[in-house]
C-alpha cells in the first residue's frame, strides 16, 4: 500500500505527464486549451517566415497542418525568390521532428568529451552558468570571457551577455568565411553593402565560387538566368566545379588569382580597354594602381597562374567588350591566403575599371532604409527600424585578445563585430595577451571551423567554462560544461532584418509551430533570461519578442501585419534603381568612404599594410609528391550544421578526396580506394575519388564531415574532416587561411 | 492480475522510461521489489538491478548514474532507443507522426490529455505506460485493452529489443521485465 501511494504521488501528482480531462483520473488540472485544439483535425495555415537552414535567411512559406509543418515552400511574395527554395529549405521538418535533437538543458556530469550529462532546469542552468562567468570575472577580468556566434539574428541577445560583462572578444565566425571580402569592400567602398546583378550580366567571370553548389538561392536563381540567356561565364578554379561545369573552366594553380586580375588590369590599360572616364570621375589612386600592375603581364601571369598568356588576354578583352555589363564576381568564403583581402580589391578594382559599378549587370550599393536617406528622389522610401534602447554597455578595460581596431597594424581593418575567431584557441592556449576562462558558443561549432581541431580540444580543456547553445550535440557541444537547447527557426518569432537589394526588404521570422520539445527555448529568451539571471536586465529592456518587434516597427508605420500576411515589406511602388542606369555620370552620393570616391589606393590599408595597393604576393606551390588540399560546400548540406539532419545525411552521408587521375595513377590508386591524408602533423582517412575535374597538384574535399561528437549518430565519423588536417594559420587581418595546407596521400 | 497491482506496474515502468527523477531515483529499491514480486523473471536481472542500487546508494550519484544512461539510450545526440513510437511506426524515423496523432486522440477519447508542465510528446513510451496505469486504476479495461493493442503493444515489440541491446544498467533489466509482463516472453 505505502508502495502504491509513493508511485501514485510521484506520477499523478505534480510529476504526471497526463492530465484529466473530466476528472477521470487521480489529476484533476484542466487540459491546456492549446493542445486540446491542436488535436481537432484537419486545419491548414501557411506561416511566411524565413529560413536557417543556412545563413542566408531565405523568404520562406510554411505549410502547416494540425499544428503539423508538412512542406516548406520559398516564399512567393518576394520576386528574387519567386517561391524557390533550396533542398536544405525543404528539409526543415526533418529537423524538426528529428528525436536526436537537444530537447533540455544539460550539466556536464562526467569528465569533458566523456559525453556524461544531466539534464536540468532551465534556472539551474542560468544560475550554473551565471556563477561560473561570476567567478572568472573576479578572478581574471570581464575580458576573460569569449563568445562566438556563427552570425544572426541572435547575436542582438547572445552578445549583449560579453558586453554586459566587459568583455571585448565577441567573434563571428566571419573570419572563417567572407570576412576578407567585407574587408576589400569596406577599404574600397566605404562599406561592405555592395551586390552584384548577376542575372542582367552579360560576362561573369568568377573566382573559386561555386554557386550550384553553395547556394544563395536568389543569387543561384540569378546566375541560372544570366546563363539560360547566353551570358559567357569563365570560372577560376583548381576544381571542375559544378558551376565550372555550366562554363568555360581555367584550373588556376591555387593561391595566384590575383596575378591572375593584375593581368587583366595590365591588358586593359595597356589595349585601352578601361573605361577611363568612370575612374576618373569615381575613383581615387587608379595611378598607383596601374604602376603596381605595369609589369604584370600576361606572359608572366601564365608563367604564376598555369593559364596561358592567350588566355588571359582573351578573357580581358571579352570582359572589356561587354563592359559595363561584364562582371568579375568577387567571392563567397575568401580565406584563400594570408592576404585574401587583397585579391578582393584587385577583383573589385578591376570591376571598376569595366565602369559596372551601379548599373545593370554590375555591382550595386544596397538600397536600405539606411542609403536610400542620401537619395533625395528615394528619401521618401526610406523607413528606418526603431532602435532598441537600453543603457551605454560598460568599457572593455583591455583591448582584444587579435588585435581587432589596433591603428598600424593589418587588424585595424578588422570588422569589431567579427574579430580574428581562429586567435581565441591560441590565446587559451597560451594565455597570450591575457588568459581567456570562459567561452560562450551560440549556434557555431568551433572545433569543425576553427582549424586544428586537436589544438581547438586542448585548449578546451583548458577553460573554466566552456557553453553551447545548439540545436543538437555538436561537436563543441559535446566538449561543453552547459548545453542549452535553442529551438528551430520554425518554433520561434525573431526581429525584423533587412534583407534590402535594390529596394529596401524587411523579412520576419515568424513561428509556425509550437516548440516540439517545449523545454526548448529561442535565443532571445535564453539570452534575457540569463542575463537577468546575472543581473544584467536592463540591458534588455523589452517584454518579449513581440515588444520587441513593436519597437522596432514603430517609427517606419510599417504594421505587423504586412508580415502576418506576405512575410516580408517593401516599399509599395518604389521600382529598382541603379544610380547610373539612365545617367553615366550621375553622382555616387552614397559612397561611404573619406574621400567619397571609390578608394582604389586606400589610405587606411597603406596605414595598416603598407600597401595601399594590392601588391602581388608569390605563395609556395605544392612540391613533388604533394598537393594543395582545397575544401567546398556542397548543396545538401551547409557548413558543419546539417550533416546530421536525417533526410540530407541520407542525400550525402560522407565525402571523398577528389584526386587528379594522373596523380592517382602515380600513387597507384583508384576510385573507392581507402586512403590516408597526411598533413604532416595529422593524418586521416578516407576514400579516393579519382576525377579529370582537379588539377594534379591539388586535391579536394566537401568540408564538415567526419564529425567527432559521437552523439551526432549519423555524421559522427563518416568521411574526411578537413578541419583536423588544416592549421590554425590566420591571415593579415585575421582571416582564417584554408587553401594554402599541403598533404601526401597514400593507400590506407 | 489485480486492477491495483496492474495500475502499480504500468506506474512503476512509466516511472522508470521517463526522464530520471529524484524521488523515481530514490525509491528504486521499491520498484525492484515490486517487479521481484509480481514479474516471473530470472535472478539475474532482478540481482543486477540491486547490484547498480548498492553501487549507487540513494542520492545524486544515483541519480548521475540514470542520467548517464538514460541520455545516450532516450534523448539526446546518439539515441540508441528513441523512446517516441512515430519514431518507429511512422516510417520516417522522426517525432511527432501520424502515431503520435494517434496516441493523443486516444487520450482525447478517454478524457486525458498531456499536461503542459512536464512537455513530453504523447507517444514517449512513458507515457503511454502512465495512460495505462491511469485506465487500470479506474478499471478502464476495455480501453486499456484496444490501446495495448492497437499502439502499446507494437511499439513494445520494436524498442525493448532496442533497449535490451544496449545493455545500460537498469534500462535494459527494466525492459527485459517489461518485455517478459507484456510480450510474454525474456
Amino acid at each position: 500500500m505505502q508502495r502504491r501511494q509513493f508511485l501514485k504521488g510521484a506520477l499523478y501528482g505534480t510529476g504526471g505527464t497526463l492530465v484529466a480531462l473530466s476528472g477521470l483520473g487521480a489529476a484533476t488540472t484542466a487540459l491546456n486549451p492549446r493542445r486540446v485544439a491542436a488535436a481537432v483535425p484537419v486545419s491548414r495555415k501557411t506561416v511566411y517566415s524565413s529560413c536557417e537552414m543556412c545563413r542566408n535567411q531565405c523568404p520562406i512559406a510554411v505549410k502547416v497542418e494540425n499544428g503539423k509543418v508538412v512542406k516548406i515552400d520559398g516564399n512567393p511574395n518576394d520576386s528574387a525568390f519567386g517561391g524557390v527554395i533550396c533542398a536544405r529549405g525543404n528539409s526543415g521538418p526533418s529537423l524538426l521532428y528529428d528525436p536526436e535533437r537537444i530537447k533540455k538543458p544539460m550539466i556536464r556530469t562526467g569528465e569533458r568529451g566523456s559525453g556524461k550529462f544531466k539534464e536540468v532546469s532551465w534556472d539551474e542552468a542560468y544560475t550554473y552558468i551565471a556563477q561560473k562567468l561570476k567567478a572568472v570575472q573576479e578572478q581574471y577580468g570581464g575580458e576573460a570571457v569569449a563568445q562566438t556566434s556563427h552570425i544572426g539574428p541572435y547575436d542582438a541577445f547572445f552578445q549583449t551577455i560579453g558586453k554586459a560583462i566587459g568583455s571585448p572578444n565577441l567573434f563571428s565566425h566571419e573570419a572563417t568565411c567572407p570576412m576578407a571580402r567585407i574587408i576589400g569592400l569596406n577599404t574600397t567602398f566605404g562599406t561592405a553593402a555592395i551586390n552584384a546583378d548577376y542575372a542582367n550580366t552579360k560576362y561573369l567571370l568568377v573566382v573559386g565560387r561555386n554557386f550550384f553548389e553553395g547556394i544563395h538561392v536568389a543569387q543561384t536563381r540569378a546566375v541560372a538566368k544570366a546563363l539560360s540567356q547566353g551570358t559567357k561565364m569563365v570560372v577560376l578554379d583548381p576544381r571542375f566545379s559544378v558551376l565550372a561545369a555550366k562554363g568555360e573552366w581555367l584550373p588556376i594553380k591555387g593561391t595566384t588569382d590575383l596575378a591572375f586580375m593584375m593581368a587583366l588590369a595590365n591588358v586593359l590599360i595597356d589595349e585601352k580597354l578601361y573605361d577611363e572616364e568612370f575612374i576618373k570621375q569615381y575613383t581615387v589612386g587608379f595611378d598607383k594602381w596601374a604602376a603596381q600592375v605595369k609589369d604584370k603581364t600576361p606572359a608572366w601571369a601564365a608563367k604564376e597562374t598555369g593559364i596561358s598568356q592567350d588566355t588571359i588576354i582573351r578573357v580581358a578583352r571579352e570582359l572589356a567588350q561587354a563592359k559595363p555589363h561584364s562582371l568579375i564576381e568577387y567571392g563567397w568564403r575568401t580565406t584563400f591566403t594570408a592576404d585574401d583581402f587583397q585579391l578582393r580589391r584587385a577583383i573589385m578594382i578591376v570591376n571598376m575599371m569595366l565602369g559596372n559599378f551601379e548599373v545593370p549587370g554590375g555591382y550595386y550599393q544596397v538600397k536600405d532604409a539606411g542609403s536610400l536617406k542620401k537619395v533625395p528622389a528615394m528619401a521618401a522610401y526610406a523607413k528606418k527600424l526603431g532602435p532598441i534602447k537600453a543603457p551605454s554597455f560598460p568599457k572593455p578595460k583591455k583591448g582584444r585578445i587579435d588585435g581587432t581596431g589596433e591603428k598600424g597594424t593589418p587588424r585595424q581593418l578588422t570588422p569589431i563585430a567579427d574579430g580574428a575567431v581562429g586567435q581565441i584557441t591560441e590565446t587559451i592556449l597560451t594565455g597570450k595577451p591575457y588568459p581567456i576562462k570562459a567561452w560562450l558558443v551560440h549556434r557555431f561549432n568551433p572545433v569543425m571551423s576553427i582549424g586544428d581541431t586537436e589544438k581547438t580540444l586542448a585548449a578546451i580543456k583548458r577553460l573554466d567554462l566552456l557553453v553551447t547553445c545548439d540545436l543538437y550535440m555538436s561537436d563543441t557541444a559535446y566538449y561543453s560544461d552547459v548545453v542549452l537547447p535553442e529551438c528551430t527557426y520554425l518554433e520561434r518569432t525573431e526581429q525584423v532584418f533587412d534583407m534590402s537589394g535594390l529596394t529596401p526588404k524587411y523579412v520576419l521570422r515568424q513561428q509556425a509551430v509550437d516548440p516540439v520539445y517545449p523545454d526548448t527555448k529561442p535565443a532571445w529568451q535564453i539570452y534575457k533570461e540569463l542575463g537577468e539571471k546575472m543581473g544584467y536586465g536592463q540591458y534588455f529592456p523589452y517584454k518579449d519578442i513581440d515588444d520587441y518587434v513593436e519597437r522596432q516597427l514603430a517609427p517606419t508605420g510599417i504594421s505587423r501585419k504586412v508580415f502576418a500576411k506576405k512575410g516580408l515589406w517593401t516599399p509599395a511602388g518604389m521600382k529598382p534603381f541603379y544610380v547610373r542606369s539612365s545617367d553615366a555620370k550621375a553622382s555616387l552620393t552614397l559612397l561611404a568612404t573619406k574621400s567619397k570616391k571609390i578608394e582604389i589606393f586606400s589610405d587606411a590599408v597603406q596605414e595598416a599594410t603598407g600597401d595601399g595597393v594590392p601588391v602581388y604576393v608569390q605563395y609556395p606551390q605544392p612540391g613533388e609528391g604533394e598537393f594543395r588540399l582545397i575544401e567546398g560546400k556542397v548543396a545538401v548540406h551547409t557548413n558543419v550544421g546539417t550533416h546530421n539532419v536525417p533526410v540530407l545525411h541520407e542525400l550525402m552521408p560522407e565525402n571523398t578526396l577528389w584526386i587528379n587521375a594522373k596523380s592517382a595513377a602515380k600513387l597507384g590508386l583508384k576510385t573507392g580506394d581507402a586512403i590516408v591524408i597526411s598533413a604532416g602533423k595529422y593524418e586521416h582517412k578516407g576514400t579516393a575519388n579519382v576525377t579529370e575535374g582537379i588539377r594534379p597538384d591539388t586535391v579536394f574535399c566537401y568540408h564538415g564531415f567526419g564529425q567527432i561528437s559521437p552523439q551526432l549518430t549519423r555524421a559522427f565519423g563518416k568521411g574526411i574532416n578537413d578541419n583536423k588536417l588544416i592549421p590554425d594559420q590566420l591571415g593579415l587581418v585575421g582571416n582564417s587561411i584554408t587553401s594554402m595546407t599541403f598533404v601526401k596521400v597514400r593507400k590506407a | 492480475m489485480e486492477q491495483e497491482t496492474a495500475e502499480e506496474l504500468y506506474l512503476s515502468f512509466a516511472g522508470i522510461f521517463q526522464r530520471p527523477r529524484p524521488d523515481i531515483a530514490r525509491h528504486l529499491e521499491e520498484l525492484i521489489d515490486l517487479w521481484a514480486q509480481e514479474i516471473p523473471s530470472s535472478e539475474k536481472v532482478i540481482g543486477e538491478l540491486r547490484d547498480f542500487c548498492r553501487a549507487f546508494p540513494a542520492g545524486e550519484a544515483r541519480e548521475n548514474a540514470l542520467w548517464g544512461e538514460y541520455i545516450p539510450l532516450f534523448e539526446t545526440g546518439h539515441v540508441e532507443a528513441p523512446p517516441y513510437a512515430s519514431v518507429y511506426l511512422d516510417g520516417e524515423g522522426l517525432v511527432l507522426g501520424r502515431e503520435a496523432e494517434e496516441v493523443r486522440n486516444f487520450y482525447l477519447s478517454s478524457g486525458y490529455g498531456l499536461g503542459s508542465e512536464q512537455g513530453e510528446l504523447p507517444d514517449h513510451l512513458g507515457v503511454e505506460l502512465e495512460f495505462l496505469a491511469l485506465l487500470a486504476g479506474t478499471g478502464s479495461w476495455d480501453a486499456a485493452q484496444s490501446f495495448r493493442q492497437k499502439h502499446l503493444l507494437p511499439f513494445l515489440r520494436v524498442i525493448l529489443p532496442k533497449i535490451r541491446a544496449t545493455e545500460r544498467p537498469v534500462y535494459s533489466q527494466a525492459a527485459e521485465l517489461l518485455t517478459s509482463w507484456q510480450l510474454g516472453q525474456c
